[in-house]
């Protein structure tokens, strides 16, 4: 579409809800606003906001599902649903609303209100390259997934993540040897399974060759990719990685992690709200990228993991821009990345904020160089679930590398 | 009497049984009064330091489990009145009138109880959209009453079908109505079998999640499944609010249950009249 | 009395019932007009909201529709062939009818064995009926969440059990390991659903004349003998109704499997109506998914109506 065929399109969209003075902006999210410590976070932007906008009264839906078990997409098919959408993201979510024709394409206001200098550059590239230059979305945390451990714990036993891949394999045997379990992991989360293999497969393969097989470019069993699933399988069959774990979600490998039966747990800044609830002492976490035996490799992994969206039907398409122009907004920012309910990576640099908690400095560190590819969220909607039974498969021993790598690939060749 | 004085025995001998049975109960009520950081240690012998009444009100209050409750009470009642002024005409039908197609009109229905409801559940949300009753407690009952109408006509006919036909050609020759002959006759002895069917449908829908996930939108209509899954996040949950919101949502079933439980037992016998 | 209408409830499913007096009550206009008028409701109603449904699912199967709102291109029996060739298909088709043959074995097994047990009851029979129903009060979502915690290999109740009291050697992965993930999750779906079953053998066993239980006492029979010729013939009828209706549940199951394993650890303990939920919702493959729910009804009306036909044999 020509400029002038879109500057039309929003003009005619905006005018649409110009006559409208109903002030209520309905937000879909965020997630666990039943949590007080959220709940008193998103309470203190909605004042914000309100007494930025007087007569503006804003409106917070609790999530019931996410866009994969339909509850957005039924939410947003309606007349009744939110004017403006914070949700789980990534390009596979969001073709699946897009092409459902339930958001509204918002490239134009990166450029008119300046969002694009409000994120990464890197990030903006990105966006701009996956719909041919459309984008549907914008960003509101990134995820980084590395390695936690506990301090006193490596301390005691004078443990370090190492730089390279085999030294982390010894290092995880000397863990088994001590009676802990070296690495947990819970793949019935699909989240959680693909949080440990996207780090397997960017320490095997590194950030270009996951790109590309993610574009399709790579077949997944190609050996140049296909050496993290082998390398997990691996690691299951020597029993570093329990293969009782294919049955625990999130929830219950991170039990292990926090009653500290389980050494290490791959995992995102979100999981200082895990810690948070289960009473675990914050400051005794730490992080650090999967050590890589390619050098430069030894990064997080992770893309976009939470956006804004505008339903096609929204009744206040002006204010929900609005709405993210605020949430964009330094001051913002800057009062989220301080909180002590702050669990993301935000998606632009904050200079001199200070994180409420260390390993979220450590986290930022980590990621300020660049993060690796998350497959999860870069694959399409038709792979990713095959990609996580796979996952399930390789952890449970019932396939190897080679062959579940193969039924991915026999996945994407249909789509690409 | 012999037999009473073998009871214990067998109450006894069922007692491992019992407790098999409802461990999981005692472990959920259990947990529901722990707090986040004990349900986190995860150990199931592990009594609460403090037992949390705490949680149950959280729950409700954060929840919004007042409305929701009204809602779900809304939702049971629309879907047991609706059941019963559908299926038990239609029942009678099945089994005491003779016109042509009855055999179909009855396949159809059995069709329906083999479908499950994740098949149909998009093209009924675009039927339920087209009459603009999505986010509606009316359109939730129509679906949710709509599923359940194989297994209610089933019950119904089956329980019609043993009242003897004599009865009905007796009150025909004395000039009732069909209508009649249902509204006076056969509704007053078939207490039983309504019962039952009240229980049935009210417990289904009570705590059905799925249709609701899909029709209801706003919180304002929503009903306590729903509420309950606000609870849970992508990461992370407050299991507390989910494990106290569940003992919650059971009560007034429990209740419901005990107070009806022998009635309801008596209608599935599809109880014979006497005589 | 009671009897015969047992037989009437078993007979009704997919099958003609058993001759009855339609001499008596004449077809005639008149009777269908009525017949209409009472039927009305159920017609509106369930036409409307479930055969309308259906049959779109049924055009769907022959479309690639993605979903709401998308342009779906009509492909003729393309989705079929795709379904008839995914491995996963038939995997899922096969781990439904072992899903299947747990919940009637589980659920109805458990059923008939609690039934047999408190039966015969006075004082305590209510106590025990209202305790053993009380897992069917329970959303199946949240049975789920609670066995999934009970299984859990490292914290959960039956692992730590079996520590406890000295059987750690029993201990199991008991979601993770492909042979039991399902006998697993059935176990948790079995002790929701046994309730119904075991309320349906109690009324059946109340309904077993006491004199005939009198006239075997006096042949000599003893307990073990009394159950295999007087109770169990006598539940026959019951035994039908509940299989068949165990049997429909069965092939329904989703709930616990989904909040349990999602199908997984690697398909298995994917059944049609997970693959299909996935299908559907996941990976927006419309078409396909309704190709598979077409093929779940006919499996169910087959197994129904082979069962019936069964058991009419039986009765002969």
């Amino acid at each position: 579409m020509n400029i002038i065929a879109k500057a039309l399109a929003t003009t005619v969209f905006l005018a649409g809800s110009a006559g409208v003075h109903a002030e209520t902006l309905r937000m879909w999210g965020p997630e666990q606003i039943t949590e007080p410590l959220i709940a008193e976070l998103w309470n203190g932007i909605k004042a914000d906001f309100e007494a930025a906008n007087p007569g503006v009264v804003v409106e917070f839906i609790p999530p019931t599902g996410t866009i994969s078990n339909g509850a957005v997409q039924a939410a947003l098919q309606s007349d009744v649903g939110p004017d403006v959408v914070l949700t789980n993201s990534g390009i596979g979510r969001i073709t699946v609303v897009k092409n459902a024709k339930q958001i509204i394409p918002l490239t134009v206001y990166y450029e008119s209100r300046g969002w694009k200098d409000k994120i990464y550059p890197w990030l903006y590239d990105e966006l701009k390259g996956q719909y041919g230059g459309e984008i549907y979305e914008v960003p509101d945390g990134l995820d980084a997934l590395g390695i936690w451990y506990h301090k006193d714990m490596f301390a005691e036993h004078d443990w370090n993540i190492p730089a390279t891949w085999k030294e982390f394999v010894v290092l995880m045997k000397a863990i088994q040897d001590k009676g802990i379990q070296p690495l947990a992991v819970g793949p019935r989360t699909p989240g959680s399974a693909g949080h440990l293999f996207g780090n397997l497969l960017q320490s095997a393969s590194g950030t270009l060759n996951v790109g590309k097989a993610l574009r399709g470019e790579l077949a997944w069993d190609d050996p140049a990719i296909a050496v993290g699933a082998v390398r997990l399988r691996e690691l299951v069959d020597a029993g570093l990685i329990k293969k009782e774990m294919a049955g625990l979600d999130l929830d219950g490998a991170s039990r292990l992690w926090f009653n500290k039966r389980a050494a290490m747990f791959v995992a995102g800044p979100w999981f200082t709200a895990n810690a948070r609830k289960a009473g675990y002492d914050l400051n005794n976490a730490g992080y650090l990228p999967m050590p890589s035996d390619i050098s430069g490799e030894a990064k997080p992994t992770g893309g976009v993991g939470w956006s804004w969206l505008i339903p096609t039907n929204s009744k206040q398409p002006e204010l929900a821009l609005k709405w993210i122009d605020f949430m964009l907004s330094d001051g913002i920012m800057k009062k989220r990345a301080q909180h002590a309910a702050s669990t993301m990576l935000y998606p632009r640099e904050l200079k001199d904020i200070q994180p409420s908690t260390p390993v979220l400095k450590e986290i930022f560190a980590a990621a300020v160089t660049g993060v690796g590819y998350n497959p999860s969220v870069y694959l399409p909607a038709d792979v990713v679930d095959t990609y996580f039974q796979v996952i399930q498969g390789l952890i449970s021993a019932q396939v190897s590398g080679g062959d579940g790598m193969k039924q991915i690939q026999s996945k994407m060749a249909v789509v690409r | 009497m012999s037999m009473r004085s073998r009871e214990w025995p067998v109450a006894l001998a069922l007692g491992p049984v019992l407790v098999l049975v409802l461990a999981p109960f005692v472990w959920l009520i259990v947990s529901s009064l722990k707090s986040e950081e004990e349900i986190g240690r995860a150990d199931p012998f592990e009594w609460p330091a403090k037992l949390m009444w705490q949680n149950y009100l959280d729950a409700w209050r954060i929840g919004g489990f007042g409305e929701l409750v009204g809602n779900s009470f809304l939702n049971v009642a629309g879907v047991v009145m609706l059941m019963l002024v559908t299926c038990a005409p239609a029942g009678y039908a099945l089994a005491k009138i003779p016109f042509r197609g009855r055999e179909w009109m009855f396949y159809a229905l059995i069709f329906g109880m083999t479908i499950p409801i994740q098949a149909i559940v998009i093209p009924l949300y675009q039927v339920l959209s087209a009459v603009g009753l999505i986010n509606s407690l009316t359109g939730i009952v129509l679906a949710q009453v709509s599923n359940g109408i194989p297994f209610g006509i089933f019950l119904m006919r089956s329980f019609f079908s043993n009242v003897p036909d004599e009865l009905v050609e007796a009150a025909r020759m004395d000039g009732a109505s069909h209508l009649q002959i249902l509204t006076k006759i056969f509704l007053p002895i078939s207490a039983p079998a309504v019962m039952a069917l009240v229980i049935i449908s009210a417990l289904s829908t009570w705590n059905d999640f799925f249709l609701p996930l899909i029709v209801l939108i706003s919180p304002q209509v929503q009903t306590i499944p729903l509420g309950l899954v606000r609870f849970a996040g992508t990461y992370a949950s407050e299991y507390r609010l989910v494990f106290s919101g569940t003992v919650i949502s059971f009560l007034p079933v429990i209740l419901l249950y005990i107070l009806t439980q022998r009635r309801f037992t008596e209608g599935l016998t599809q109880g014979a009249i006497k005589g | 009395m009671r009897v015969q209408a047992l037989e009437n409830i078993a007979g009704g499913a997919a099958e003609t019932s058993p001759p009855r007096k339609w001499g008596l009550l004449p077809a005639s206009h008149a009777n269908a007009g009525t017949a209409f008028w009472l039927m009305a409701p159920v017609i509106a109603v369930y036409g409307t909201f479930t055969l309308v449904p259906i049959a779109v699912t049924f055009l769907l199967s022959f479309t690639n529709s993605a979903g709401f709102n998308t342009a779906a291109d009509f492909v003729g029996v393309e989705n079929y062939r795709k379904a008839m060739q995914d491995p996963i298909v038939w995997q899922a088709l096969w781990q439904t009818v072992i899903w299947l043959i747990y919940h009637v074995v589980l659920a109805g097994g458990l059923g008939l064995a609690l039934a047999l047990a408190i039966a015969r009851l006075r004082r305590s029979q209510v106590f025990f009926r209202t305790a053993f129903f009380l897992p069917h009060l329970v959303s199946l979502a949240v049975v789920g969440v609670i066995w999934a915690n009970i299984y859990d290999p490292f914290f959960g109740l039956l692992n730590t059990a079996l520590v406890e009291i000295g059987l750690g050697s029993w201990t199991q992965g008991w979601l993770s390991d492909p042979s039991l993930v399902l006998f697993s999750v059935n176990v948790a779906s079995s002790w929701q659903g046994f309730g119904l079953y075991m309320l349906l053998f109690i009324a059946g066993l109340q309904d077993i004349d006491p004199a005939l239980y009198d006239a075997a006492e006096v042949d000599g029979a003893n307990g073990w003998q009394k159950l295999i010729h007087v109770t169990l013939p006598g539940l026959r009828e019951v035994m039908t109704f509940v299989m068949s209706l165990a049997m429909i549940n069965g092939l329904k199951g989703f709930a616990t499997v989904f909040v349990m394993t999602n199908g997984g650890p690697f398909y298995q303990s994917e059944l049609i109506t997970t693959y299909i939920y996935r299908l559907a919702f996941q990976s927006q493959q419309h078409g396909l998914a309704a190709v598979l729910c077409i093929l779940l009804s006919l499996f169910a009306i087959t197994i129904t109506v082979a069962f019936n036909r069964w058991r009419a044999r039986m009765a002969r």
